[in-house]
C-alpha cells in the first residue's frame, strides 16, 4: 500500500476563489505544501551544527530574527538554539531523516511537518490585513525579506517569515489552530478583498 | 501595557509573555530541606522600586528572560537571559 | 424647512447639501459639515435633556467632547447608542436621536418634582436615606432610584455592526491636529520620521477652523503633510489612553457618520499605537464658573458660542452676555456680533485690560468689577442676573438667550498625567500643566498652557522637531508658522458666584458646589474621597468643564491653595469610547480560537455531539437514531469496549519530544517516580508534583531511543506542563543538555480498545508482532500503519486491552478509516468523551476532576509512586505535615445504594446519623456499564477504612440526601487481567 496524500488542515475551508470586497488589488492567499522540522542544537556544538548546515543544506544557520534559505532547504530561527528547517513538500519524512543525519550528535530532530502548515499571503494589502491581528512592526524600516519573527495573531502563535518585498509573507501555524486563524485572515482581509488561488 | 526588550527578538508586547515571578530566589538543591523549598516558594520581598522577575516570552521565542522592572512606574530598565545576572539598583 | 439661526455664509459648512434628520420625532434639516448640536441650534432647539438627578432642563452647554449635558440617544432597534454627545456626532442624512432621562415630554418632566426635593437629595443622601428597612434597599429603592437617575437605555439587542483590532507602530505620535498638532506633525514628518496625526475631530485644525483668515495656512499644512509619505494622518481618531513604554489607545470611528456601515466595513476600529515618543497637542478645554442656576439652557461656554458662530455658520443665540474672567474669552463676543447676534453686556469681575479696552471701542457694554448672580427663564434662558463681585443681593437684569461663560482654559493633561507625568499648579493660568515627563511625551500648545495660535503653533513645531531629535532623525529647516496674536488667557480668580439657588460644579452629574462644601463636612475632604461622595467629575465627560472648580470649592472650603487640593487621578479612557470598539472581533467565533483535532471532519460526518474542552472541540458522543437519549449514545458506547471494540481520537493529549544526553536525568527530577530504568520500546505511567507537592499532572512517558522520549500530557495541561518543563531547564538545571518540541500538533492519535482490540490493530498494523510475548502491556514500537509511518503504544485508559496509535496528523483520517474497516467484523464503535469518562470511573483512574491543584500523590491512592531515592519536583514540599496527614480525604470510589438514583459532582459527603460535617466530596460520577447504576469517584476522609460503609452525598442546593456505598476506586477489574490479556 502506498501513503496517500495527507489531508490538509484547511482542504474544507480555502476553497479557490474571491471573497470579501471585490478589490481591484485582493490579498492573495496561497496554500505552499512544506516539509518543517525543528531543529534544536545540542549544548556547545554550536559550530559543529553550522558547519553540518552548511555543508548538508548549503545554508547559514541564521540569526534570531532571520532566515536564511540554502540550495534546497530554508532555516528560519524561531528560539535560541531552535529553528525550522523547511522545504517544498517531498517524500514523508525523508527531510527529517536527512537532517537527522546531517545533525547526528549535534542537534534534536522534530518532525513538524504535519504539526504546522503555512499560508502565504502576497500583495500591497497584506502590511494593512497584517496590522489588523500582528502586533509587530513589519513597516520596511523595521522588517524585511529575510526577516522572522514567532508572534501571536488572533491568539494563535505564528511564525511570520517575509519571502519577498513585494511584499509576500509566510505565516506558519500550528495545525490544529490553522482553521481559526484562517477564519481570521479571511475576515480581516474582507476590506480589501481575498484571492485564493 | 508593558513592552519588553527580548534580548532576541526585540520589543515586544506584555501580551506576548508570561509571568512567573521572583527571579531572585534559586530553587534549593537536593540537599534543601522543607525551610529552604519554603522561602524559595514563598518568601517574598514585594519591593516597592525595581524588582527581577521571570516573563518567559511564551508567545515568540519561548526564552525565559530576567527583566528588571519597577514596581511603581512599570519602567523595564534591563533585560537579560536566564544564566545572567541582573543587578538590582536601589528604589 | 428654516434653520432661523443659520448664517448666510462662513464656517465649514455646505448649505448647497441638505441632511435631514429627526429629534424626539421633530424633523429638522442641516448641513454637511454640521454636528447634531450645531444642526438643533441651527433650528432653535435649545432644551436636548434632563439631568441626571434633578431632571433639571438642559440645553447644549459646549461644542465637543467635553460636553455634559447634551447627551443624547443616536440611532434606532438594535443601533441604538445612548449617552452619546450631540457635540461630537457628525450629522447625516436619515439621522435618528431623542432626548433621554425624561419622564413624559422633554419640555415637562414629571421627573422634576425630584428638584423640588432637592434640599434631601444631597450628595450621598441614599447611603443617608435609604437605610431603613435595609431589606427594601434591593427590591424597592434601588430599583426606584435606578429609574429615576440615569442616562440612556441601550438597546438590549446585539450589536449588529462589526469592530475592529488593529495595531500601529511609528516614530513619532501627535495627539491632536490643532496648531499645534498640525505644527509638530510637520516639522516631525520632515525629518523622514514615521508619523501618526490622530484628532477626534473629521476636520483638522482644532482651533484654526474658526478662524477664515488663517485658512490659508491650515492648506497649506495639511498639503504639505499629506505630501509626507511616512505621515499618517488619522482623523476621527481618539487617543483614549497612555500606558506604559509609549503605548497608546485609539479609537477611529470608521463609519460613525453614516446610517450604518457599509460592506466590509467596521463601524470602529480601536488602535493600539506604539510610538518612539509622543507629542500631545491636547488642547484645552474652557472651564465654567458655578454660579446659580449655570445650568440652565441657554448658558453655554463662550468658546463653544464662538466656535458655533464661526465654524458651523450658527447663533447659538440672539442676545448674548459674556461672562469672562480673561481676555482670551473676548472673541466671543466679536464672533457673535459679527454673526448677527446682539451683545447685551460683557460681565467681567476684572477692573480693566486690553481686551476690555477693544471691547469698549467697539461699543459693547462692559459690566467691570460683576459677576453673574442668576439666571432666569424655565427651559431655555430669558435673563441674566448682575452685580458687583462678591456683593449682596439680586442684581440688575439683564434680558438674553445666551450667557457665554468662560472661567479660563484647562489643559487637557488626560494623557499626560496618565502616561505617569505629575501635574504642576501655573499660578498665572489658575490651572495645572503636565509636569517633568516620565515616558517618552512632550506637551504641546494649550495643553501645557502656551494659549493663541501663533503661539502653540510655534511651541508645536518645537516639540515635533525635538521628538523627531529624539527618535533619531535630523531636523529639517523651518516651516512658516501662522501670524496671529496671542491671546491673554490668565484669568482672575473666581471659580463660584454665592448666592441662591443650584450652583454647578459638575452639569452631568448633578454636583453642585453645596455638595463639595457637604463632602468636606463629612470628612471625605482628600480630593478623591469628594469625587467618590459626591460623584464629582464622575460623568463621562470626566469633568472637563469643571473638576478643576470643584477641587477649587473643596480648597476654600479647606482653606488651602487649588495647588494643593489638586485632581483626582487620570485614568483611561480620556472620552467615552463604545465597549464594542474595546471588544473588537473578540466576540462570538473570534472570543477565543477553537482548536480541531485532524480528525474533526470525521467526527462530524459522524454527527458527533461535541463537547468543550479547554479550546478544543472534542466529540461528546456519537448520537443514533435509536438511542432514546444521550445516555443510551454513551452506555452503548462503553459497552463496546467493555465487549467487543472501541476506537477514540486522543490527539489532543499534548506530546513532548524530550531528546539529548540529560533527557533521562531531567525526566528523573520533573516526575516523581522514576524513568531512567524504562527500557527502550517501554511506556511508563508518571507522575508530576508542583514544587509545593501537590500533584501537577500525569500521562504515559516512553523512551523511543537512548536519548529520546516521547511525553504525554493531559489535554488541560499541555502547555502548562511544557512551561514548566523549560522553566526548570532554564532556572534550576541550565547544565542539562536537554532539548524539548512540542509534537502535538504533528502527531494524531487513535485509541483502539476493547478485548477485540488485538485482532483490529493487527490488521491495520504492518510489521509488528502483536503477541502478548512480544508486545506486552506498555510496549512501545515504530510501525507503519495502513501504509503510513506510525507508533503503536500498547496502553489503555478505558481498564481494556487496548492499544494507541500515533501518526502525523495528516494521515489520521486515513488510519482512522482503515480501523474502522477492519473492526466492523468485531463490531468496532467510535466512542466520544463521556464513554471515556465513564470507562475511566470504573477503572478508577484519575482525570482532572481528582487533579484538581489541591490532592497529593498519597491523596489520590498513588502514594507508593514516589520514588525514595533521588532529588525531584515536590519531594521535599510533599513531605510537610499537613500534606501527609492520615486524616486528609482519599481517593474512594463510591455506588449508588438504589442504583436508580442520581449523585453528582460536588456533593458533599456526610456521615449518616453524625453532625452532618463534610467528610469529602464527589469528584466525578457515572452511570456503570460493568454493573448497573450510578457510580463515582470522591475525596473522603479515611477513606480506606470506610471501604464497604454507608455515607451520603448531600447535595443541598437540590434538596437531595442520596445514600451511598464506599468502594475501592478500582471498581473494574482490579487485578488489572484485562489490559494485560
Amino acid at each position: 500500500m502506498s501513503a496517500p496524500e495527507p489531508t490538509h488542515p484547511l482542504a474544507a475551508h480555502a476553497a479557490p476563489g474571491r471573497h470579501g470586497a471585490a478589490g481591484e488589488a485582493p490579498l492573495r492567499v496561497t496554500l505552499p505544501p512544506r516539509d518543517i522540522v525543528q531543529v534544536m542544537a545540542r549544548r556547545g556544538r554550536a559550530d559543529a551544527l553550522a558547519e553540518a548546515a552548511r555543508a548538508s543544506f548549503g545554508l547559514d544557520l541564521p540569526h534570531a530574527g532571520h532566515a536564511a534559505t540554502g540550495k534546497d532547504a530554508t532555516a528560519i530561527w524561531i528560539q535560541p538554539g531552535h529553528w525550522l528547517l523547511t522545504a517544498p513538500r517531498g517524500v514523508e519524512g525523508a527531510l527529517a531523516a536527512r537532517a537527522a543525519a546531517a545533525f547526528a550528535g549535534l542537534a534534536a530532530v522534530a518532525d513538524q511537518s504535519h504539526g504546522r502548515i503555512t499560508i502565504a499571503i502576497a500583495g500591497p494589502a497584506a502590511h494593512s490585513v497584517l496590522a489588523r491581528g500582528c502586533r509587530l512592526d513589519l513597516h520596511p524600516r523595521a522588517f524585511g525579506p529575510g526577516r522572522a519573527a514567532a508572534t501571536q495573531i488572533a491568539h494563535v502563535g505564528c511564525l511570520i517569515h517575509q519571502t519577498d518585498a513585494a511584499p509576500v509573507f509566510e505565516l506558519t501555524v500550528f495545525a490544529t489552530l490553522a482553521e481559526p486563524f484562517f477564519h481570521w485572515l479571511m475576515e480581516a482581509g474582507a476590506g480589501a478583498g481575498v484571492l485564493i488561488e | 501595557m508593558l513592552r519588553i526588550p527580548c534580548p532576541h527578538c526585540g520589543a515586544r508586547d506584555e501580551a506576548e509573555f508570561a509571568y512567573r515571578g521572583d527571579a531572585t530566589v534559586t530553587r534549593p538543591g537536593p540537599d534543601g530541606d522543607i525551610a529552604a523549598f519554603h522561602d524559595y516558594l514563598y518568601a517574598r520581598t514585594n519591593p516597592r522600586g525595581w524588582q527581577v522577575e521571570w516573563w518567559q516570552h511564551s508567545a515568540g521565542c519561548r526564552a525565559f528572560l530576567k527583566v528588571l522592572r519597577h514596581t511603581v512606574t512599570h519602567e523595564v530598565r534591563a533585560v537579560a537571559n536566564a544564566a545572567e545576572t541582573l543587578e538590582v539598583p536601589p528604589a | 424647512m428654516s434653520q432661523p439661526h443659520r448664517r448666510q455664509a462662513g464656517g465649514h459648512i455646505d448649505r448647497a447639501r441638505r441632511l435631514a434628520f429627526t429629534f424626539d420625532g421633530r424633523r429638522f434639516e442641516g448641513h454637511p459639515g454640521d454636528t447634531l448640536a450645531s444642526a438643533l441650534l441651527a433650528n432653535g432647539v435649545r432644551l436636548v435633556g434632563r439631568s441626571f438627578k434633578y431632571h433639571r432642563p438642559r440645553g447644549i452647554f459646549s461644542a465637543g467632547v467635553e460636553e455634559p449635558n447634551a447627551l443624547v440617544e443616536l440611532r434606532e432597534g438594535a443601533r441604538r447608542e445612548p449617552n452619546t454627545r450631540a457635540t461630537v456626532v457628525e450629522l447625516f442624512d436619515g439621522l435618528v436621536a431623542g432626548s433621554q432621562n425624561r419622564r413624559g415630554s422633554l419640555a415637562f418632566d414629571w421627573m422634576a418634582a425630584a428638584g423640588l426635593l432637592a434640599p434631601w437629595l444631597g450628595a450621598g443622601f441614599y447611603y443617608k436615606t435609604f437605610m431603613w428597612p435595609a431589606a427594601w434597599w434591593e427590591r424597592v429603592y434601588e430599583p426606584m432610584i435606578r429609574r429615576a437617575a440615569g442616562l440612556g437605555h441601550a438597546s438590549g439587542m446585539p450589536d449588529p455592526d462589526r469592530y475592529e483590532a488593529a495595531h500601529a507602530h511609528c516614530d513619532v505620535l501627535v495627539v491632536g491636529a490643532g496648531p499645534a498638532g498640525l505644527a509638530a506633525a510637520r516639522a516631525a514628518g520632515a525629518t523622514g520620521a514615521r508619523v501618526i496625526l490622530a484628532d477626534q475631530d473629521v476636520l483638522l485644525g482644532g482651533d484654526l477652523l474658526n478662524e477664515p483668515g488663517l485658512e490659508a495656512w491650515r492648506h497649506e499644512t495639511l498639503s504639505a503633510i499629506a505630501g509626507m509619505p511616512e505621515v499618517t494622518v488619522m482623523p476621527r481618531t481618539t487617543v483614549f489612553g497612555f500606558y506604559d513604554q509609549g503605548v497608546l489607545g485609539a479609537v477611529e470611528r470608521v463609519a460613525d457618520h453614516v446610517p450604518e456601515p457599509p460592506p466590509h466595513t467596521p463601524r470602529q476600529r480601536a488602535w493600539t499605537i506604539r510610538a518612539r515618543e509622543v507629542v500631545l497637542a491636547t488642547g484645552a478645554h474652557e472651564r465654567l464658573i458655578a454660579f446659580p442656576g449655570n445650568d440652565r439652557p441657554g448658558v453655554m461656554l463662550a468658546g463653544a458660542a464662538r466656535g458655533y458662530a464661526r465654524r458651523h455658520g450658527v447663533r447659538a443665540g440672539e442676545s448674548a452676555v459674556l461672562f469672562a474672567t480673561h481676555d482670551g474669552a473676548y472673541d466671543a463676543a466679536f464672533a457673535m456680533a459679527e454673526a448677527g447676534a446682539r451683545i447685551v453686556a460683557i460681565v467681567d469681575p476684572r477692573q480693566d485690560s486690553a481686551a476690555m479696552q477693544r471691547a469698549r471701542e467697539a461699543g459693547f457694554d462692559i459690566r467691570t468689577g460683576s459677576e453673574v448672580c442668576g439666571t432666569v427663564g424655565l427651559t431655555a434662558l430669558r435673563g441674566v442676573s448682575v452685580r458687583g463681585v462678591g456683593a449682596a443681593g439680586r442684581g440688575d437684569a439683564f434680558a438674553a438667550d445666551l450667557l457665554m461663560v468662560s472661567g479660563g482654559w484647562n489643559p487637557a493633561v488626560h494623557l499626560a498625567s496618565m502616561s505617569g507625568a505629575p501635574l504642576a499648579w501655573d499660578e498665572a493660568l489658575l490651572a495645572f500643566v503636565p509636569g517633568a515627563p516620565v515616558q517618552r511625551e512632550r506637551s504641546a500648545g494649550a495643553c501645557r498652557g502656551v494659549h493663541g495660535i501663533g503661539a502653540a503653533a510655534a511651541d508645536g513645531a518645537a516639540a515635533g522637531h525635538a521628538a523627531a531629535e529624539a527618535a533619531g532623525f535630523v531636523a529639517m529647516p523651518a516651516f512658516p508658522l501662522p501670524d496671529a496674536p496671542a491671546a491673554d488667557c490668565r484669568p482672575c480668580e473666581l471659580w463660584e458666584v454665592k448666592g441662591r439657588g443650584k450652583a454647578f460644579v459638575d452639569l452631568q452629574d448633578d454636583v453642585t458646589a453645596a455638595d463639595i462644601r457637604l463632602a468636606h463636612r463629612e470628612g471625605f475632604s482628600h480630593i478623591e474621597h469628594a469625587k467618590r461622595y459626591t460623584t464629582h467629575a464622575m460623568g463621562t465627560d470626566q469633568g472637563k468643564t469643571g473638576g478643576i472648580v470643584g477641587a477649587a470649592v473643596l480648597a476654600e472650603a479647606r482653606g488651602e491653595p487649588v495647588s494643593r487640593v489638586g485632581l483626582p487621578r487620570f485614568r483611561p479612557y480620556a472620552a467615552p469610547i463604545a465597549w464594542g470598539a474595546m471588544a473588537g472581533e473578540g466576540v462570538g467565533k473570534h472570543f477565543q480560537p477553537t482548536r480541531r483535532t485532524a480528525l474533526h471532519g470525521v467526527h462530524e460526518a459522524l454527527g458527533a455531539a461535541w463537547l468543550d474542552a479547554g479550546i478544543w472541540k472534542r466529540p461528546a458522543y456519537y448520537p443514533r437514531p435509536a438511542d432514546a437519549d444521550a445516555w443510551a449514545s454513551v452506555l452503548r458506547e462503553a459497552r463496546a469496549v467493555r465487549e467487543r471494540v472501541g476506537i477514540c481520537d486522543v490527539s489532543t493529549l499534548g506530546k513532548i519530544m524530550v531528546e539529548g544526553p540529560d533527557a533521562a536525568t531531567f525526566l528523573d527530577r520533573v516526575y516523581a517516580n522514576t524513568f531512567s530504568t524504562l527500557p527502550i520500546g517501554r511506556a511508563r505511567y508518571g507522575l508530576m508534583l508542583r514544587d509545593d507537592g501537590i500533584v501537577f499532572d500525569d500521562g504515559t512517558t516512553s523512551r523511543i531511543g537512548p536519548e529520546s522520549w516521547f511525553v504525554t500530557t493531559t489535554t488541560a495541561q499541555a502547555g502548562p506542563v511544557m512551561q514548566h518543563l523549560e522553566f526548570h531547564l532554564a532556572s534550576a538545571w541550565p547544565d542539562l543538555d536537554v532539548s524539548l518540541a512540542s509534537v502535538t500538533d504533528q502527531w494524531a492519535a487513535i485509541a483502539i480498545a476493547g478485548p477485540r482490540a488485538r485482532e483490529v490493530v493487527a490488521a491495520v498494523v504492518q510489521g509488528l508482532d502483536l503477541s502478548n510475548e512480544a508486545f506486552p502491556f506498555m510496549a512501545v514500537a515504530d510501525c507503519t500503519a495502513a501504509g503510513v509511518p506510525a507508533r503503536l503504544f500498547r496502553i489503555s485508559f478505558s481498564g481494556e486491552l487496548a492499544y494507541e496509535i500515533a501518526m502525523p496528523a495528516g494521515y489520521a483520517t486515513h488510519v482512522w478509516q482503515a480501523a474502522m474497516e477492519a473492526g466492523a467484523t468485531h463490531g468496532i464503535e467510535p466512542y466520544g468523551m463521556e464513554a471515556l469518562g465513564l470507562l475511566r470511573i470504573e477503572k478508577g483512574h484519575v482525570a482532572g476532576p481528582e487533579l484538581n491543584g489541591q490532592t497529593t500523590a498519597q491523596d489520590l491512592g498513588l502514594g507508593r509512586m514516589l520514588k525514595k531515592k533521588g532529588d525531584f519536583i515536590g519531594r521535599v514540599l510533599a513531605q510537610r505535615p499537613g500534606l501527609t496527614d492520615p486524616s486528609r480525604p482519599r481517593l474512594v470510589g463510591l455506588r449508588s445504594v438504589d442504583p436508580a438514583r442520581q449523585i453528582r459532582v460536588g456533593s458533599h459527603l456526610v456521615l449518616p446519623g453524625g453532625d452532618g460535617r463534610s467528610q469529602g466530596w464527589i469528584t466525578s460520577v457515572t452511570r456503570s456499564v460493568v454493573e448497573p447504576g450510578w457510580i463515582g469517584l470522591g475525596m473522603l476522609r479515611e477513606g480506606e477504612a470506610r471501604i464497604g460503609s454507608e455515607v451520603l452525598a448531600a447535595n443541598p442546593l437540590m434538596g437531595e440526601e442520596v445514600p451511598v456505598r464506599v468502594v475501592s476506586a478500582h471498581m473494574h477489574d482490579p487485578e488489572n487481567i484485562r489490559v494485560r490479556a
